[in-house]
């Protein structure tokens, strides 16, 4: 079965909006009076009426529609493309000639449809009928469909031989120029749905084809309205001119590029090449001596700190030196609420209050009176997010106040010449052995070579000193 | 329409053939109308469309449907019937599939029917599409009715009113169709890539009579003269050879004489 039954909402299709526009000029070219003029086609013996000169049906058209001849040619030329007109000298010419070509309208039966699109079956009955009247005269291309239809549709060729078979006897019922007008219409209607190879598929839109047949937009109010809040919320947006992000992110680039492990390789060796994991060992959460490339980083920015668990324990000690611990306790503390259990947040808010805002609190932190004001108004519904304009503002003072001193203080700088440079594992003897294979060679690879021989020196002094204490 | 009558007692296998062969006529005779049917709704919004095309439409579409509804039956219930030996079951499978395709067919053909009738209606011949056809179908549907000539005492002047109520039940028919479909596919289940058709790929010719006047249709317009100048040549060479008899007889008379 191949249909698509109605009922189980298989997909009710539409009739292309341009099929609706070309039969009502088809259904104006009707008219008794304002319509085409129309001749009679003389074969040997029959006459046949309703044929037009492709001349008669551009003059009409400029006529009817007030348009020059070439907007004439064109539009006729989509209606004999389409199947609505269909030439009656040669068949497989689906052209429009403005001269005394014959022409002849399609039954509307015939008419190019999306809604109801050729079927395998149909054209497997067409081509049954065609072999027996043809007697097995059938063109190559038809052979070969035919073939292959009868593989694909095996089951039912009993049917289709049948029909095609009582399609004929049926035919034959009627008046011989009846018969003729009847066959073209038909390979008219074949010629347009199942074209010779070579020829190209009218219905097959390419690229351009609308993705959904059945949707339609109704051009209403709603719709407006719609486009128009989209519109806005479009125009809303934040924009930055190019030149200055672009210049933000070389900056980025240029700035974390010694850090990229593809960029510039992985100290000792990159673990996923060499499966050695000293890289992992060495740059875990938690060591005795950070490497450098990690200490450098917490120069960057602020988040890069504070992300680092390393990083966050050393600031730690630094602010308590300066006596704004708190700062830090706090920030941490509203960082637990936001990402912590919902179950305990309600506790969690109330101990942060206790700790820390309340007043006369045992770490109490310095927030504007009006963030202070509107977080303990939040705090009666405590919620994931209600200390978030406080620890915001705490988060600014101590990256505007505390984190450039301690970029500037000892406790930092000692930190870097502490930090250690991993070597780079020695070369293999063996060519194919691979173990310290970068992933990208680069050049930058020697500028490392050069710190790596100072870092080294400074390192092991330290170090030395560290351990013996 | 009679529904098979199956034999009481008796040879099973003899109930079970005649089953089989009223299938067969059955659903026959409904490709022979789906047929039909198809070639009358060609004609509909052209210039032949008239009440009395509609009239032969419906009519056409009535029978198909009744017997639709018996083959339904029929084959539904045979199908369904666990004891069918393999080969009547087959048989069996073939018919349904070749129903199936008829109903797809009967669908289409009632779909489209109903959508062009709602465009071209009737009371404004002025929209009608010229498409060269002059006759009408009315024999057409005698062939799909089975009666030997159309009677033609309904006036063809019906009642407007008629029109519409005829459009209104085509699309109730045409969603019992949907429904039919639907539950023969619930109820029977054939696998479609299991069933063998009988015939070979390429049909033979129809019988003599059909083939000669169906040699007929094949006229293509690019060439006109080429019936009649075989029937010419064909003259020509009996005129020959007559003539080439009626020298050798003068001259054999003439030798007898003048011998």
């Amino acid at each position: 079965m191949t249909i698509n039954t109605l009922a189980k909402g298989g997909w009710h299709r539409e009739q292309m909006t341009c099929f609706q526009k070309m039969e009502k000029v088809i259904v104006a070219m009707q008219d008794p009076d304002m319509g085409m003029k129309m001749r009679n086609q003389r074969l040997l013996i029959t006459v046949i009426p309703h044929a037009m000169t492709g001349h008669d049906i551009i003059t009409w058209l400029i006529q009817k529609y007030s348009i020059c001849e070439e907007e004439a040619l064109h539009l006729g030329g989509m209606l004999v493309k389409y199947g609505y007109i269909y030439p009656l000298k040669e068949p497989r010419s689906i052209v429009l000639h403005p001269d005394e070509t014959p022409y002849r309208f399609q039954t509307p039966y015939f008419w190019t449809s999306t809604r109801w699109p050729a079927s395998e079956l149909d054209y497997a009955i067409y081509l049954a009928k065609k072999n027996i009247r043809k007697q097995g005269e059938l063109m190559e291309y038809e052979k070969e469909r035919y073939s292959v239809l009868h593989k694909r549709i095996n089951h039912t060729w009993d049917f289709v031989v049948m029909q095609a078979r009582e399609q004929l006897r049926a035919s034959k019922q009627r008046r011989k120029a009846d018969r003729i007008v009847l066959e073209c219409q038909e390979q008219a209607y074949w010629l347009i749905n199942r074209p010779p190879p070579g020829v190209g598929n009218v219905l097959d839109m390419g690229l351009e084809r609308p993705n959904n047949f059945s949707l339609r937009v109704t051009l209403n109010s709603d719709y407006y309205k719609r486009e128009i809040e989209t519109c806005r919320r479009a125009l809303g947006r934040n924009r930055v001119k190019s030149s200055i992000c672009l210049e933000g992110f070389v900056k980025y680039s240029e700035q974390y590029q010694n850090h990229d492990p593809i960029m510039q390789g992985c100290l000792p060796s990159n673990p996923w090449i060499s499966d050695d994991t000293a890289h992992w060992t060495m740059n875990a959460e938690v060591v005795p001596t950070p490497t450098r490339l990690r200490v450098e980083c917490w120069s960057f920015s602020f988040m890069e700190l504070l992300k680092d668990v390393m990083g966050r324990k050393e600031f730690m000690t630094y602010l308590e030196k300066e006596f704004s611990g708190e700062n830090l306790c706090f920030w941490q503390a509203c960082e637990d609420i936001r990402h912590g259990e919902s179950s305990k947040i309600a506790e969690k808010v109330e101990e942060v209050y206790k700790n820390f805002l309340a007043p006369g609190a045992a770490r109490w932190v310095n927030i504007d009176s009006k963030t202070m004001d509107k977080t303990l108004e939040g705090i009666k519904r405590p919620h994931r997010f209600v200390m978030d304009d406080a620890q915001m503002h705490i988060y600014f003072l101590m990256k505007k106040d505390s984190y450039p001193r301690y970029l500037k203080s000892d406790l930092y700088k000692n930190m870097l010449a502490k930090a250690i440079v991993p070597q780079e594992t020695k070369k293999s003897v063996f060519p194919f052995m691979r173990r310290q294979r970068h992933s990208s060679p680069s050049p930058a690879q020697a500028a490392a070579q050069a710190t790596e021989g100072d870092g080294r020196g400074k390192g092991a002094g330290p170090a030395g000193t560290n351990s013996d204490v | 329409m009679p529904l098979v009558n199956n034999k009481v007692g008796d040879n099973s296998t003899v109930g079970k053939d005649k089953a089989l062969a009223d299938g067969e006529a059955l659903v026959d005779s409904l490709i022979k109308v789906v047929a039909c049917y198809r070639h009358l709704a060609s004609c509909v919004g052209s210039c032949t469309d008239s009440l009395q095309l509609r009239d032969e439409l419906r009519q056409t579409r009535e029978k198909a449907q009744k017997l639709s509804v018996a083959i339904c039956h029929h084959l539904t219930s045979h199908l369904r019937n666990k004891s069918l030996p393999e080969e009547q079951r087959k048989e069996m499978e073939l018919l349904w599939v070749a129903f199936s395709s008829s109903l797809e067919l009967l669908h289409v053909d009632m779909c489209k029917v109903f959508k062009m009738g709602d465009v071209f209606s009737l009371a404004d011949t002025g929209t009608l599409v010229q498409t060269g056809l002059q006759g009408g179908g009315s024999e057409v549907a005698a062939r799909a009715l089975s009666i030997p000539d159309l009677n033609q005492a309904q006036p063809p002047a019906l009642p407007a009113g008629l029109e519409s109520q005829e459009q209104s039940t085509l699309e109730q028919e045409i969603s019992q169709i949907d429904h039919m479909i639907d539950d023969m596919e619930m109820k029977v289940n054939v696998l479609r890539w299991m069933v063998e058709p009988h015939g070979p790929q390429y049909a033979d010719p129809l019988s003599s009579t059909d083939s000669a006047s169906l040699a007929l249709l094949s006229v293509d317009e690019e060439r006109p003269g080429h019936q009649p100048l075989c029937q010419r040549s064909h003259i020509f060479v009996l005129l020959l050879l007559f003539a080439v008899v009626f020298v050798a007889a003068t001259l054999s008379v003439c030798i007898f004489l003048f011998s």
